[in-house]
């Protein structure tokens, strides 16, 4: 695939209070590939997500996407723009439907939502059928009609990965997929994203502590220690990298994966 | 020229410092449980009202000064314990509902007990009169006034500062879990805080009736002054209701020198201001939506 | 409630307001208080779609009672308006007043906001107590009944008649507020109370919808204003004062937030509640406070809340102990849609 930086960050930082959570982090995300940003715990991996998806406004630095800078850009310009992100604990609507939850996202991209009337009966089997290929993907079809508050931990948030596809983004950020799930339902998620980024062509950037699922997802990582970028590069050459595995809790964590 | 306006200024510093305090008792339990309280005038009220009743029946002032919001102290953390806990789970919207329907229980139970039109709550002979300093009487009253307010200041300033209970609030603030993962009776502390806010409420209370007359909405006609004050203040900073207090009180004295139609709007439009050059108040802290 | 049983019981109900005038003197309430209650209602209703459905603390709404009223009674007395442009003034002022302060209300949220409310609304309840000359003060400003303003019929509604009027305001403002909360506008205001930042995570700006809500709050509140000032011929601050707003808000709660007939149930028992306990004790505000206290403590859900819990109106079905089982079981089903 062509080398073309889909989302890029220069010399991000953020701060908060006292604290330095992001320091001058840059980033590359290339269309096409799966990025993990990897970290020992306060190394600022959410607070640099949440700046590149504009839950946050970083101080300095600058972010683009699509070659357009969306630095200061409020969050839900960036969807309209082709991002699309899901958060640690899983943001959804506690009290709605599993398809309830995907189809709101689906309305607001076909410009349906600031609407007071209903959608046309065309345009509502249209919004219909991309919601059951929405929850298709992410194999929740069955649960449709359930509320999502009675689903397990991994449904809910592969619900959640289906909420972030509703809006046709070209770049999802998944922060932590994998946080409070067991072995099984992590391998369900892995399969999930694989089977979405070669089907859809989908550009994935993601946040991981689970080094196993990182070193067999990730086409590119990006390392952060405590706000600062560490190393950058392919699996093998992060699995070899000093510093990485000096950072990360000691060598048997690489190793063992 | 300024003769004129001293008096005043000085007016504005002492109303000031009373949107102050009322404002720092609302802040303290709103910054720890995020509790609205609508009946913290009733509680302002309620002291003044036992302030007068003792004095009527012999009390010296001073001694009704201390002990009325010492009584008012105990009804709060009785309410606190009863009524408002159980609502700490929900959302901070039910308990500013409570605080509101026992407001209005308040009210009308001064109403009952004390007379709907208001009682005289003169200042004892002591305080009466004015004291020459340098180029302007003042009111000696209203000198007390600032005086006990600063004191009160002061003394909530070396509680949180400098004894372990201080320690423990200032942390719960920040992260109520940790603390009570700790060992803190998080519950305990709750009402204690409250009681700290009351506290504050009802020195105000016993105050302001020997200044603003007492009646069954004294306490609600600084209400909301209170609110705005720790909004331009900023929600979350105990600095910014002081000063916040201190500028609506010179704020509203001017207007009503210079703009008398537009003193009671005066703050609200300065507030307005605020928000518009800087959302989270003066001193407040960054929000994502407030 | 299906969408066919919900109609039945709606046109119910409205035939049953329908009657009320003939029922008044078995029943004991006057018409007078029918016509309070509707007013009551609608201005509930728009606390109602910010509360319930948007979950936003709404405060702020008898400032636009307030504004609708004066905004009616001001144009009757200098304009000699007749009772339907009355009624679009009164309506018209209070969505400038909203106009005017609602960007101010969302740079804000939760508790803030209610606060930003109140403290916005107090604004006009002191420029009508100050600005006498043309407010009338603290005593307030009479006016007219307005004409009907038809060519044929120079004449005024008698009671029943303003009755009558209100209650196809309140049919066409419920109807109004029934299509709003079911079109997609109103489904992104529940989806915003329950989780606004996934809400702009899907691409949608929230800010505009809750200024939209606050709009049509403000109109709602604005139409009970306009006709609860014209049903009493008199304006007075007030009806612009926060507290008005904590009884609208307590209205809606008392009834079930978030339901479509919840108001009119809090206001019915809040108006003819009011009536016949003041007759017995001037203390009725202590019974207010106390409604309000129990409310909020033993049923939050309100009336109707409560009832829909209790008929089973949840539509979950029995949580699935073996779910994480079985979905770990179904890649052999996801592999075969891989290839489909």
């Amino acid at each position: 695939m062509a080398e073309t930086a889909l989302l890029e960050a220069r010399h991000v930082s953020k701060r908060f209070g006292g604290v330095q959570a992001v320091d001058d982090v840059s980033i590359q995300v290339n269309e096409g590939t799966i990025h993990a940003v990897i970290g020992p715990n306060g190394a600022g991996k959410t607070t640099f997500f949440n700046g590149l998806s504009g839950f946050y406004i970083p101080e300095r630095g600058q972010v683009f996407f699509r070659g357009t800078e969306i630095t200061r850009m409020p969050n839900w310009r960036r969807i309209e723009l082709g991002m699309s992100r899901t958060f640690q604990t899983p943001s959804i609507f506690p009290e709605l439907t599993v398809r309830e939850n995907v189809a709101l996202g689906v309305l607001s991209r076909a410009g349906l939502a600031f609407r007071l009337q209903a959608p046309s009966r065309g345009k509502r089997e249209a919004c219909a059928d991309r919601v059951d290929e929405l929850l298709g993907f992410v194999n929740l079809r069955r649960l449709a009609e359930r509320s999502v508050a009675e689903l397990s931990h991994g449904s809910q948030r592969l619900c959640e990965i289906a909420m972030s596809l509703s809006t046709d983004p070209k770049l999802v950020l998944l922060d932590e997929p994998m946080a409070g799930l067991a072995e099984a339902e992590t391998d369900r998620i892995v399969e999930v994203i694989r089977s979405l980024h070669a089907r859809l062509g989908l550009t994935v950037l993601f946040v991981e502590h689970n080094m196993r699922v990182v070193l067999s997802l990730a086409d590119r990582i990006t390392v952060l220690e405590r706000g600062h970028l560490l190393a950058e590069g392919g699996p093998a050459a992060i699995r070899a990298n000093e510093a990485v595995r000096d950072a990360y809790l000691g060598k048997e964590v690489l190793e063992h994966v | 020229m300024f003769e004129h306006v001293a008096p005043e200024l000085f007016n504005g510093l002492v109303l000031g410092a009373f949107y102050a305090i009322v404002a720092l008792g609302l802040s303290l339990i709103m910054n720890l449980t995020g509790t609205i309280n609508m009946a913290h005038g009733s509680f302002m009220t309620l002291a003044g009202y036992l302030a007068f009743s003792m004095v009527a029946s012999g009390t010296s002032f001073w001694f009704a000064l201390l002990i009325a919001p010492l009584l008012t102290v105990a009804v709060g953390m009785l309410v606190e314990r009863t009524l408002i806990r159980p609502l700490y789970k929900r959302e901070p919207l039910y308990s500013l509902l409570l605080t509101f329907g026992l407001s209005l229980i308040a009210e009308e139970a001064f109403h009952l007990i004390w007379g709907a039109n208001g009682v005289p709550f003169t200042p004892p002979p002591s305080l009466a009169g004015t004291i020459p300093l340098g180029f302007m009487a003042f009111p000696a009253y209203r000198l007390f006034i600032v005086a006990v307010l600063a004191v009160a200041l002061a003394a909530l300033a070396l509680v949180l500062t400098k004894t372990r209970f201080g320690l423990r609030l200032r942390a719960a603030v920040q992260d109520t879990e940790m603390i009570a993962a700790m060992g803190t009776n998080t519950q305990l502390l709750y009402t204690v805080n409250f009681g700290l806010g009351i506290f504050l409420a009802g020195i105000a209370g016993v105050l302001a009736g020997g200044l603003l007359g007492l009646s069954p909405t004294t306490g609600n006609t600084l209400l909301m002054p209170a609110f705005v004050t720790v909004i331009i203040g900023g929600m979350g900073s105990l600095f910014g209701s002081i000063v916040a207090g201190i500028l609506i009180g010179l704020t509203i004295s001017m207007t009503t020198l210079f703009l008398p139609a537009f003193s009671e709007v005066s703050m609200y439009i300065l507030m307005a201001l605020v928000l518009v050059i800087r959302p989270r108040g003066l001193f407040g802290e960054e929000g994502l939506f407030g | 409630m299906k969408g066919r049983t919900e109609l039945a019981v709606s046109a119910a109900v409205l035939a049953l307001l329908a009657l009320g005038p003939v029922l008044s003197p078995s029943i004991h309430i006057d018409v007078s208080i029918m016509s309070e209650v509707l007013a009551y209602t609608i201005a509930a209703m728009g606390v109602n779609l910010l509360l319930g459905y948007t979950g936003l603390p709404a405060f702020g709404n008898a400032a636009f009672f307030g504004l609708g009223a004066y905004g009616a009674g001001l144009s009757i007395q200098n304009w000699h308006v007749h009772v339907l442009e009355a009624l679009l003034i009164g309506v018209l002022t209070s969505f400038a007043g909203a106009l005017l302060i609602g960007p101010f209300l969302l740079r804000r949220r939760g508790i803030y906001f209610g606060l930003l409310a109140i403290a916005f609304g107090q604004v006009f309840y002191f420029i009508a107590y100050r600005f006498t000359d043309l407010t009338g003060g603290e005593d307030g400003m009479n006016f007219s009944r307005p004409y009907l303003g038809l060519p044929a019929w120079h004449a005024t509604l008698d009671g029943t008649g303003f009755y009558y009027f209100t209650l196809v305001l309140f049919a066409l403002a419920i109807l109004a507020f029934a299509l709003l909360v079911r079109s997609p506008f109103g489904r992104t205001l529940v989806a915003i109370r329950q989780n606004e930042l996934r809400v702009r995570y899907l691409g949608l700006n929230s800010d505009r919808f809750i200024f939209v809500a606050l709009l049509v709050s403000a109109t709602l509140a604005g139409l009970g204003g306009a006709l609860f000032g014209m049903l009493l011929n008199f304006a007075y601050p007030l009806l612009l004062d926060w507290h008005l707003s904590g009884d609208f808000v307590l209205i809606s709660i008392l009834g079930g937030s978030g339901t479509l007939w919840g108001p009119l149930v809090g206001s019915a028992i809040y108006v003819i509640g009011k009536d016949i306990i003041s007759t017995i004790t001037p203390l009725w505000q202590i019974f207010l406070g106390a409604i309000f206290v129990a409310c909020v403590l033993l049923f939050p859900k309100g009336i109707l809340g409560s009832l829909a819990v209790l008929l089973g109106s949840s539509r979950t079905a029995p949580p699935d102990a073996h779910e994480a089982d079985r979905d770990a079981a179904a890649p052999a089903q996801f592999a075969a849609e891989r290839h489909g």
